[in-house]
C-alpha cells in the first residue's frame, strides 16, 4: 500500500464522515458539539445514504451496478461533507470554537477547563493501551470465519466484476438477486472504499476497516459513559478500561457481540451488535438523560445543559433506524423495536405522549426498510 | 408454547455460556436496581433489559420472529439489545465510586477471571499478508487467473482453500464452494461427490463431472489419492505450490479458449 492509498483511506474513513457529522451540530446543544459526536453522527448519516442510494441500485441495476453506485454515492457524501464544513464555517463562533475546545478538555458553561486528575490520565492511558493492543491484534492476526466466503466474496465481486448481489459468491456463477442479503450493503461499502482508495476489497475489510471500527465503537462507548457518569467524571476512565476488558474477555460463547466485535469486526452483523444497537442506547441517553432539572449549578457538567436543542438526536435516530440496514436486516428491526420500546417507557415515565409520536416518526424509515424486506423475501415484489 | 419457551431458554444458555461473566452482569444489575437513583438511567439499564429478556423468552416473540421471514438461527441476536458490558462497567463504577483504584483492580480482575479471552480462539492465527488469507491461496490464484481482462476460469479447489479463493480473485469460479462444506445445508454437487466423497478418487468419474462444469483447473493436495495418476487420465501438471498440485485439463482448456475467442470477435 502506498502513502497515497493510506491518505485516500484516511480521507474516506475519517475526514469525510467527520465533516458529514458537522451537519448535525446546529441541531444539537452546544455541549454535544464534540469531535466524537461529529464522527459518530457522520457514520450514521453515511450508512443511511449508503442504504438510500444503494438499495435502488441493487434492485434495479442488473449490469454495472457497482459503477453506478459509486457515481451516485460518492458525490452525495461529498456534498454532505461540504455542507457540513460550510455550515460550521458559517457558524464559526458557535460551532468552530466548540470543536477546538472540546478536543482539548471538557468545557464548563463559563468556559473554564475541567482538568483531569493524574490518576485519571494514567487510567485513561491504560485504556488506550488496551485499545492499541486490540488494533495491533486486528492488524497482525487473521481470524477465520466461514461467513467471509459470502460477505468478503460479495465485496470482491462488486469491486472486480462490477455487480451487486447477482453472483453466487461461493461459486461465482450468475444468480438471481439475493434479496435476503441484498439490502445489507456493508460489503458494498467496503468495496467502495477499495475502489476509492485503490486497495483490494479484502485488504480493506480484513485489515483496514477494523482499524476504524474498533476506535469508532469505543468513541461511542465513551459518549455513553460520559452521559452515565456526568456527575462523576473521574470514573469515566475506569468505565472505559472495564469496557475494553469486557470486549477482550466477553468471548463466553460464539454468539456474543464481543466475540463478533474482535473476531469478525469487518462483517455487518458485528457492526450491528457493537455499533448500531449501542447507538440506540446512546441516542436515548442524549435525548432523556443529559438534562436533569434537579441538578444544582455546582453539579452542572458539560453535558448537562437543560433545555438544549435535541432535534438532531431525533433525526439521528431516524437515520440510524435506516442505516442499521447496512449491517443486517435484523439490525433495523431491533433498532426500531428498541426505539419503540424505550420511547414507551420514557413516555410513561415523563407522561409526555409526544415522545411516542416522535419515536413513531423515527421508526418510519426503518418500517419502510422492513416492509421492503418482507415484500422481497416473501416474493410479493419480484425482480 | 412450552417447547418454544424451552428452546429460547436453551438459546439463552448457549448465548451466555452460563459463564461467570453473566453472574457479574447480574450482580451489577441488582446493584443498580437498588442504588441507581436516576430514574431515566434505571429505565434503560435496569427495566429495559429485564423486559427484553422476558420478551425474548416469551414464545410468541420467537414465533413472530420466524414468521417475519427472519432466520430462526439468529434469534439469539435479540439478546444483543441487552447491554451487558455497559451494565457491568457502569455498575462497577457506581459501586467503587469512593474507592476508584481498588475498584478498578477488582473490576478488571473479575472481568478477566470470569470471562474468556477472545484471542485464544483456534480460528485466530498470525496473518500471512494484508489480505489475511493464506499465502498459498494467493500463489495458486495468481497462477491460474486468466490473463485476458473480464475473462473467468473455473477451478476445483481443496476444501481447506475454498473459503479464500473468491475473497482474493472474483474471476476464478468454482464448481462448488462453502455451501458444500456445511453438512446441514445438504446440497448436492457432482464434482464434489467425485472429488471429496470417495477415499480414492475415480479419475474417469471426476473428469466427467468437471468437464460438464467446464473446470479448466483441478487443484489437489499432494496426498490426494487417485485410482490412476491424473497425468495418465489426460491432465497436465502445471506446477506444485506449497504441497498443492495444479492440473490443467487440456480438453476443457480448448473449449473455454474457443469461447473466449468467439466472444472477443463478437465484441470487435
Amino acid at each position: 500500500m502506498s502513502v497515497l492509498n493510506i491518505l485516500c483511506l484516511i480521507l474516506w474513513l475519517v475526514v469525510v464522515p467527520f465533516c458529514m457529522g458537522l451537519l448535525f451540530f446546529p441541531l444539537v446543544g452546544k455541549s454535544f458539539r464534540t469531535p466524537a459526536m461529529a464522527l459518530t453522527a457522520g457514520y450514521i448519516l453515511l450508512f443511511m445514504l449508503l442504504e438510500l442510494i444503494g438499495i435502488p441500485v441493487v434492485l434495479l441495476a442488473v449490469y454495472n451496478g457497482f459503477t453506478l453506485f459509486v457515481r451516485l454515492f460518492t458525490p452525495c457524501i461529498l456534498l454532505c461533507a461540504a455542507a457540513g464544513i460550510l455550515i460550521t464555517l458559517y457558524r464559526k463562533k458557535q460551532s468552530g470554537a466548540y470543536i477546538y475546545e472540546m478536543s482539548r478538555a471538557a468545557v464548563r458553561p463559563d468556559n473554564t477547563k475541567r482538568e483531569i486528575s493524574l490518576e485519571g490520565k494514567i487510567v485513561f492511558g491504560l485504556f488506550l493501551i488496551l485499545v492499541g493492543f486490540q488494533l495491533y491484534m486486528a492488524f497482525t492476526q487473521a481470524s477465520f470465519d466461514g461467513d467471509d466466503a459470502y460477505y468478503g466474496a460479495q465485496a470482491v465481486a462488486a469491486q472486480q466484476l462490477d455487480t451487486l448481489y447477482r453472483v453466487n459468491p461461493y461459486t461465482g456463477r450468475s444468480a438471481p438477486l439475493d434479496v435476503r442479503h441484498g439490502l445489507a450493503l456493508f460489503p458494498i461499502w467496503e468495496a467502495w472504499l477499495g475502489r476509492m482508495s485503490g486497495v483490494h476489497a479484502t485488504i480493506v475489510s480484513h485489515t483496514i476497516v477494523p482499524l476504524l471500527l474498533i476506535p469508532l465503537t469505543y468513541i461511542l462507548y465513551y459518549q455513553i459513559g460520559k452521559i452515565l457518569l456526568r456527575k462523576k467524571k473521574d470514573l469515566l476512565p475506569m468505565f472505559m478500561v472495564v469496557m475494553a476488558l469486557w470486549q477482550m474477555f466477553g468471548n463466553i460463547s460464539i454468539y456474543t457481540p464481543e466475540t463478533f466485535f474482535l473476531t469478525r469486526t469487518w462483517q455487518g452483523k458485528s457492526f450491528a451488535g457493537s455499533f448500531v444497537i449501542p447507538a440506540v442506547i446512546w441516542l436515548f441517553l442524549c435525548l432523556f438523560v443529559t438534562s436533569d432539572e434537579s441538578d444544582s449549578s455546582d453539579e452542572f457538567e458539560v453535558l448537562n445543559d437543560t433545555g438544549e436543542r435535541k432535534t438532531g438526536f431525533w433525526l439521528l435516530l431516524a437515520c440510524l433506524n435506516f442505516a442499521g440496514g447496512a449491517s443486517s436486516s435484523l439490525a433495523v428491526l431491533l433498532s426500531c423495536l428498541m426505539s419503540a420500546g424505550f420511547s414507551v417507557l420514557f413516555a410513561l415515565r415523563e407522561k409526555r405522549f409526544g415522545i411516542l409520536v416522535k419515536a413513531g416518526l423515527c421508526c418510519v424509515t426503518g418500517g419502510v426498510y422492513v416492509l421492503l424486506y418482507l415484500l422481497l423475501t416473501h416474493g410479493i415484489i419480484r425482480l | 408454547m412450552y417447547g418454544i419457551f424451552m428452546e429460547s431458554l436453551v438459546i439463552f444458555k448457549l448465548y451466555t455460556g452460563l459463564k461467570l461473566l453473566l453472574i457479574l452482569t447480574a450482580l451489577s444489575w441488582v446493584y443498580l436496581l437498588f442504588k441507581e437513583k436516576d430514574k431515566r438511567v434505571r429505565l434503560l439499564l435496569v427495566y429495559a433489559p429485564i423486559l427484553i429478556l422476558a420478551l425474548f423468552l416469551f414464545p410468541v416473540s420467537r414465533k413472530a420472529f420466524v414468521a417475519a421471514g427472519l432466520d430462526g438461527e439468529t434469534y439469539y441476536r435479540v439478546l444483543w439489545t441487552i447491554p451487558m458490558g455497559i451494565i457491568t462497567a457502569y455498575g462497577a463504577c457506581r459501586l467503587f465510586a469512593a474507592h476508584r483504584r481498588i475498584g478498578l483492580v477488582i473490576a478488571s480482575a473479575l472481568v478477566i477471571l470470569c470471562g474468556s479471552y477472545v484471542y485464544k480462539s483456534e480460528y485466530i492465527s498470525r496473518a500471512e499478508n494484508l489480505y489475511h488469507i493464506p499465502d498459498t491461496v494467493i500463489k495458486i490464484c495468481d497462477r491460474i487467473t486468466p490473463d485476458r481482462p473480464n475473462a473467468t476460469v473455473t477451478a476445483v479447489m481443496p476444501p481447506e482453500l475454498i473459503h479464500f479463493v473468491r475473497q482474493y480473485d472474483a474471476n476464478i469460479r468454482m464448481p462448488y464452494g462453502r455451501e458444500m462444506l456445511v453438512a446441514r445445508w445438504d446440497y448436492y454437487n457432482a464434482v464434489y461427490e467425485a472429488m471429496e466423497k470417495p477415499e480414492v478418487v475415480n479419475m474417469e468419474t471426476l473428469l466427467e463431472a468437471t468437464r460438464a462444469d467446464y473446470c479448466r483447473y483441478l487443484v489437489m493436495a499432494e496426498g490426494k489419492r487417485t485410482d490412476v495418476p491424473p497425468e495418465d487420465a489426460g491432465l497436465v501438471l502445471l506446477e506444485t505450490i506449497d504441497g498443492y498440485r495444479i492440473y490443467e485439463d487440456p480438453v476443457t482448456a480448448q473449449v473455454t479458449e474457443q469461447w473466449l475467442e468467439y466472444y472477443e470477435n463478437e465484441e470487435e
